[in-house]
């Protein structure tokens, strides 16, 4: 094959596009999913906090 | 046709496009996949060289999808922002924002693949031809827009301004288009039409539709999946997004 190193060196530059895209994606999308889950732990949190009886100390 | 106006609608609600992009982007890239490798075996290996060109003439299969994928997608995320402007959608508001940095990737690569087969065939890594400066115009306008989203912190704001930008630069793509008529570029002229003769030879054209339509996928696949991740991120907390917890990926 003539000029392999160019053919090479284009056809890499092209797929390593599709790959990094694809991680991307994926960590992108792991993120939004361990915010939101974050998100959701923090607010039943505050929900049992607010709903459980005052402590003995405070009462005293 | 009722049935099909009324899920398109839907589609604008963001539990609706979550649970779509979910199945969608999985779709598309396992469609993408099959075609993309068949486009690159038969560029790679069964087209024959060109006479004049050599082998470097091959670049062109990766070259090509990558510059229209470029121009579509630019096109496409300025059509989803006027939508989201004018209608305010915000499911079109997100997938405006996740073409521009799909759109910069393939821009990239239009200008990298470009720059490769340009050292052996016109001697040079660079030059400042109307075709090449106007495609690093659009390169830079992608990037004006992602940082622009990211800016912002309001992101409904955020995807305000930025679609405004991505419906002004509109007006680059012509100019791209018809750079090599307009003035007297270095950059080859058009060869293949939709409508009208092609001069390319027919042992390239198969290839080189394999590589159009599996961008094409492609890009489906990782607009859903990016817009999804950015319709995840807007809507945390709501009841739906913890509903849809349970059910990720």
């Amino acid at each position: 094959m003539t000029y392999l190193g160019y053919v090479v060196a284009a056809y890499a530059v092209f797929v390593a596009l599709l790959v990094v895209d694809v991680i991307g994606s994926r960590l992108r999308l792991r993120r939004a999913l361990r915010d939101a889950g974050q998100r959701q732990q923090r607010a039943d949190a505050r929900r049992r906090a607010a709903t459980q009886p005052p402590s003995l100390e405070l009462e005293r | 046709m009722q049935s099909i106006v009324r899920w398109f609608h839907l589609l604008g609600s963001p539990p609706v496009f979550d649970r779509f992009a979910r199945r969608g982007s999985r779709l598309f890239y396992l469609a993408a996949l099959p075609v993309l490798a068949l486009g690159l075996w038969q560029a790679l290996f069964v087209v024959p060289a060109d006479y004049q060109q050599g082998d470097s003439f091959r670049i062109l299969f990766v070259h090509v999808p990558s510059a229209w994928m470029s121009l579509f997608v630019f096109a496409l995320m300025a059509l989803y922002a006027a939508i989201a402007l004018v209608w305010k959608i915000k499911v079109c508001e997100v997938l405006a924002m996740a073409c521009a940095p799909i759109g910069a990737g393939f821009t990239l690569v239009t200008l990298l693949t470009g720059s490769i087969w340009g050292r052996p065939m016109w001697g040079t890594w660079w030059d400042w031809d109307p075709r090449l400066t106007t495609e690093l115009i659009l390169l830079f306008l992608y990037f004006g827009v992602i940082g622009l989203y990211m800016a912002i912190e309001e992101r409904r704001s955020a995807a305000r301004a930025a679609g405004l930008l991505a419906i002004v630069g509109v007006a680059l793509l012509p100019v791209i288009r018809y750079s090599v008529d307009w003035w007297g570029s270095l950059h080859q002229g058009q060869t293949i039409r939709l409508f009208g003769p092609t001069t390319l030879d027919a042992s390239m054209q198969l290839p080189l539709w394999l590589m159009v339509i599996g961008t094409k996928l492609w890009f489906a696949g990782s607009l859903l999946a990016k817009a999804r991740a950015d319709n995840l991120q807007r809507e945390a907390g709501k009841d739906w997004v913890q509903r849809a917890l349970g059910e990720a990926p």
